[in-house]
This record gives C-alpha cells, sequence and structure tokens, in this order.
C-alpha cells in the first residue's frame, strides 16, 4: 500500500511529567502520560514474555482517547501500569501530574478505573450498597455523595433497580452498576476497559453521550480500551493502537482514517464490451460483476489524478457512468491495516516536531498480556 | 476522608456477605461448637468428672482459638475472595492505600471475632455449666494483644493469597497448629511466650478462670504480650509489603 510508506511508528514522546503544566482551574494540562514503558515478565532471553516495549503516549485533561489493539498487544498491561497495579521494567507513568509509582495514593484520588466490567462491584450488595461501598474505599463520605449517585443512577438507567442485589440483575445492568461506581468517585481521570459491552444499543449510546458531557463539561480525561470500533469512533478524540506491545499509531481518528484513505471508488456503469480493459488501464480493479447490462466494480486509483482518467476512460469505452462513489475506510479498517501483522504495516504519527519519516517495524518477542 | 468511614463501610460489606450466606455462616459456628461439645461430652465419658478440673481451661482455650480464627483466616480468606470476585485491583487502588485498607479490614474481622468468641463462649458456659470470670476492663485488652499477633501471621497469609490466591488447605493444618499454640505451657517452658497466642493465652487463662484482673498481672509478662503482639503484626506488615511488591512486578493483582 503507498499511502503505508509514508507512516512511521511513533516515537516516545518524552514527555517531562513532573512539570506538567497546569491550567488555571488547577487541573494539569497532561492528564496521563506513559514515558518509555517496557513490561518483561521473566528473562525475555530464558523464555521470559516482553508485553510492553517502549509506549509512551499522553493525554490531555478532557481528552477521550482510545486504547486499540488486537488481543496480547499489551493494552491490559500498559493501563496496569498507568493505574500502578503492574509495577513496569522501565520507563514511567503518571496520572493527574502524579507520579503513579512514587505517589500512588496521591494519583488514587484523581482515577477512578473500572478494568473487569461487571465484576469489579460485589454481586451480594445492592446497587446502592456498591456504590456507597466503593465512595468510601474512594474516600468520599457517601452520605455527601448521594445525589451524584441517584443522578448516575437515573442517567444509566438503573435507578428502580437501586435497592436490587446486583447477582439479579442482567448483564448489561451489572455493567452499568461497575460504571456507576467507577463514576460515583467523581475522579478527574478515567479508565474504562470495554465500557460498552454487554449493553443495549440505546444504553450504549447513553454511555457515550455521558462520556462525552463528562469530558466536554466536567474535564473529565477518559482512556478507554474497546474493540467496538464504532464506539472508539464515535466517542474517541484521539486512539492509540498498540501491536505486539508497542505503539502502532497515535493519531486523532479522522486523521488516521485520512491517511488511510485510498483513492477507491464504487462504480455502476452500463456494461460495454471495452469498459474493463479502460478500467483497467485507469487503476487496479478490485472487484467485478456484470448483470442485466449493468457493471458494477471497485477500482483503486493510483493518485487523484488517476480519476479523470478513469471518467475519461469510461466515457470513451461507450458506457454511461450511472453511479461512482468514493469508498472511505473507516476506524476498523484503519485498524485491522495497522495490526494486521504482515510486517509492513506502521502509523500515521508525526514525531513531536511534525517531521514523518519511515523506521523498521517494531521487534517484540511474544507480547502475550498478563 | 476518615477512617471510621472506610471501617464503617468494610463492616457494612462484611456484614452484608454474612447475611448473604447465611447456612455458611452458621456451620461455621456449629463446627467449632461441636468440636467442643466432642471433646467435653467424650472426655466426660472417658474421664468422668475429672475433665471438670480442667474444663474452664478449654473454655477459655477453646474461646481464644475461636478469635483467632476468625481474625487470622478472615485476612487471607478476603484477599482470596477479592480476588475471585474481580474486585481487588479496586481496593487496590483506594487513595487510603491498600495496606490501610486491609488493616481496616483487619479492625472488621477483629470485632466479627468478638461476636463469634462470645457466642461460642456463651454456647460453652450453657452447655458445661462452668462459670468464668468476665472483667471486660481485663479481658477484652487482654484478647485484643493475644489476637493481633494471629492477625499478624494473617497478614503473611494474606501476602501469599496475593501471589499465589489459593492457599485454602494451609487454612486447615494451621487452625489445628493454633490449637497447639494457644495450649503451648509457657509457665513451665518461658521461651515459647514468643510464640504467637501463647503467652495471651496464658494470660488469658490466669484473667477468666482465676479472676486476676489486668493490673495485677506481672508487668513483665504484659511486657512480652505487647511485644509480640507488635512484633508479629510488624512482621506480618513487611511480608505483606513484599508480597504486595512480587504481585505488582509479576502482574498478578488482578489475576485469580
Amino acid at each position: 500500500m503507498v499511502l503505508q510508506e509514508t507512516l512511521t511508528f511513533v516515537e516516545p514522546l518524552g514527555v517531562d511529567v513532573t512539570s506538567s503544566p497546569r491550567s488555571d482551574d488547577g487541573r494539569v494540562d497532561v492528564a496521563v502520560s506513559a514515558d518509555g514503558l517496557r513490561k518483561e515478565y521473566g528473562d525475555i532471553e530464558d523464555g521470559g514474555v516482553l508485553a510492553v516495549d517502549d509506549v509512551s503516549f499522553s493525554v490531555d485533561s478532557g481528552e477521550i482517547v482510545g486504547l486499540l489493539g488486537p488481543n496480547g498487544a499489551g493494552k491490559t498491561t500498559t493501563i496496569k501500569m498507568l493505574l500502578g497495579l503492574v509495577t513496569p521494567s522501565t520507563g514511567s507513568a503518571t496520572v493527574a501530574g502524579v507520579d503513579v509509582e512514587e505517589h500512588p495514593r496521591r494519583a488514587y484520588e484523581r482515577v477512578g478505573a473500572m478494568l473487569e466490567g461487571a465484576r469489579n462491584v460485589y454481586w451480594r450488595l445492592s446497587v446502592r450498597e456498591n456504590l456507597r461501598f466503593f465512595a468510601a474505599i474512594g474516600g468520599a463520605d457517601p452520605s455527601d455523595v448521594r445525589d451524584r449517585h441517584d443522578d448516575l443512577l437515573e442517567t444509566l438507567g438503573i435507578a428502580e433497580k437501586a435497592d436490587v442485589p446486583v447477582r439479579e440483575l442482567s448483564r448489561g445492568q451489572k455493567q452499568k452498576v461497575a460504571l456507576a461506581c467507577t463514576l460515583a468517585r467523581g475522579a478527574d481521570v478515567l479508565f474504562l476497559d470495554e465500557p460498552t459491552l454487554g449493553l443495549d444499543v440505546e444504553s450504549s449510546l447513553d454511555l457515550q453521550r455521558e462520556l462525552q458531557r463528562l469530558a466536554r463539561e466536567d474535564g473529565v480525561t477518559v482512556v478507554l480500551s474497546s474493540h467496538d470500533m464504532d464506539v472508539v469512533e464515535r466517542v474517541c478524540d484521539r486512539v492509540v493502537i498498540l501491536a505486539d506491545g508497542r505503539v502502532a499509531a497515535d493519531e486523532r481518528v479522522e486523521d488516521l482514517v485520512e491517511v488511510f484513505a485510498t483513492q477507491a471508488y464504487r462504480v455502476r456503469a452500463s456494461a460495454e464490451p471495452g469498459l474493463r480493459d479502460a478500467v483497467a488501464h485507469a487503476g487496479t480493479i478490485e472487484s467485478w460483476t456484470e448483470r442485466d447490462g449493468i457493471a458494477r466494480f471497485e477500482v483503486v486509483l493510483p493518485d487523484q489524478e488517476a480519476f479523470y482518467e478513469l471518467v475519461d476512460a469510461v466515457r470513451e469505452s461507450g458506457a454511461a457512468l450511472e453511479a461512482f462513489e468514493s469508498v472511505d475506510p473507516d476506524l476498523e479498517d484503519v485498524f485491522v491495516q495497522i495490526t494486521s501483522g504482515d510486517g509492513s504495516r506502521a502509523t500515521a504519527k508525526e514525531g513531536r516536531a511534525g517531521e514523518r519519516a519511515t523506521s523498521s517495524p517494531p521487534v517484540t518477542d511474544g507480547g502475550d498480556e498478563r | 476522608m476518615s477512617y471510621l468511614t472506610l471501617v464503617e463501610a468494610l463492616a457494612r460489606k462484611r456484614y452484608v456477605i454474612l447475611r448473604e450466606y447465611p447456612v455458611n455462616t452458621l456451620t461455621q459456628l456449629a463446627v467449632t461448637y461441636m468440636f467442643f461439645a466432642g471433646i467435653f461430652f467424650g472426655g466426660q465419658a472417658v474421664a468422668g468428672a475429672a475433665i471438670t478440673d480442667s474444663l474452664p481451661g478449654i473454655i477459655v482455650g477453646f474461646f481464644v482459638w475461636t478469635m483467632a480464627i476468625t481474625a487470622f483466616a478472615g485476612a487471607a480468606r478476603s484477599i482470596m475472595d477479592d480476588a475471585q470476585w474481580g474486585t481487588l485491583e479496586q481496593l487496590y487502588m483506594s487513595p487510603y492505600g491498600f495496606e490501610r485498607v486491609m488493616a481496616a479490614n483487619a479492625v472488621v474481622r477483629l470485632l466479627e471475632s468478638f461476636a463469634w468468641g462470645g457466642a461460642i463462649l456463651a454456647a460453652m458456659l450453657a452447655t458445661t455449666g462452668q462459670s468464668l470470670t468476665l472483667d471486660v476492663l481485663t479481658v477484652v485488652p487482654l484478647v485484643v494483644l493475644t489476637v493481633a499477633s494471629a492477625l499478624g501471621i494473617g497478614f503473611v497469609f494474606a501476602g501469599l493469597a496475593l501471589v499465589y490466591k489459593r492457599i485454602d488447605n494451609i487454612f486447615g493444618l494451621l487452625n489445628f497448629g493454633l490449637l497447639f499454640l494457644i495450649a503451648a505451657p509457657t509457665d513451665q517452658y518461658p521461651f515459647l511466650a514468643v510464640l504467637p497466642l501463647s503467652q495471651g493465652s496464658t494470660l488469658l487463662q490466669r484473667a477468666m478462670t482465676d479472676g486476676v484482673a489486668i493490673w495485677n498481672l506481672p508487668v513483665v509478662d504484659l511486657a512480652v504480650l505487647v511485644a509480640t503482639a507488635v512484633g508479629y503484626v510488624a512482621a506480618g506488615v513487611v511480608a505483606f509489603r513484599f508480597a504486595e511488591r512480587r504481585a505488582r512486578r509479576d502482574g498478578l493483582l488482578g489475576q485469580y
């Protein structure tokens, strides 16, 4: 793919987290920062696993960032290192300007995390008892945040289940309870692993709206991991894609999609004898069907200029153009492209200085998540 | 942040869970009582009235044992439960700090041990018709200091649970090990007083069977009790920290 050659693996940002600038309201501008995170389980030369290799990225306050990657890419390990649940072999992580390894308790005052979905709450306790418990564990007096709990239950549509033990709820409702418990702490930074898993469409959309509202109105920073590309594309400002334990892409969603956009077109025209040859001359035919005198085909052109050559070629063959549309990739296409594992994947990330360069693909030993 | 709020939250959660598993909770009590009843009625059948002389000591021993087991196993078992349920990492991410959450949890288990110990004591006294001196000002501090050493050992096993998750089978073995510690003859062999539970058990025997008030106990004996309590708790905390570091290094916190 021509466009892939213009891409490069991400250089570590090297953000100086100890001097994170603060905005006027006291929030740090960089809410989450991973700086050269690496995690080895066991001795690599002796059959150990390199789960994460030199991962660096940062997330600004109020930003919603999707952490994506295939199974075993290192997402969970990365999130757990950011949360201080796993000690990095090298590198550092800060949350809300606080070094998680140095001052975990201070960091936890600002963080809420949903890592295991519905398993993050006590199923024997009622919904409200869970909210009270996790508020208390999070350092709040449960009585002081009761109104917030009521609002959350209302927003997530489980207000009528407040006094029901979690074990009696549906899977989606359990997921909502876990989410409510995470949000109940009023944290500045949220880490959400598969937050919409098990939710029905309406609840999923409600949640996505709530996350966007929290980010826009309250300046809450969200790092979410999901396999649902529609959710990520809709909610996230930016995505960090991990592959084999390394950052394979770190871009705004629209920029990433744009970089991976191809000059692919889906065309419908009257089937004339010289049409196929004429199209093949202009570009690469990806698919071709003919029925009832109508040809339907998909063609990839080498560049934008070739578009006019295609139109001329179709016209010269005597065919009548009936429909013509650009085939735009969505995030899922981009994700598959980046993580396809063919050794030629690359990313759209520019270095800090904005320059683009090419480099070798990452080489890792394993990359299993633990 | 208030530690009282933390303890209250943990106590409330524990109460709900105990309430939700009534059969398990009652079975636990029943087994302890039946074990005692077996010794009492079996002893009567074999030794007749002779067992009556040693009965107060047996009752106090069982009382301490019940409380020690509750406190000792509670710390480790709660780690195993939370790891299994998927809530362990949430507790870890408390701004109070994981160690303090676990300490607050130990306080809750200590309070719970008073409830179970009191219930078993009442049942044993009712069964045997015996009476003991229950001077609260003497018994409560002695029990707390005695059980503290068991809590320290509990912290060691909580640390092991953090790394190895399932260590249930060790409990069965250790529960009976605690009986030997409680029955250790510290009067005959003073060096045994450094073992967990041993010195406290001896002093509780004197307080409850002989009616000796805490201020009439030898200062040296009390000092040994305090030292062993502090020492075992400190050792437990150090071991727990070591295990916590290992669990984080190996990415084991969220695993089960």
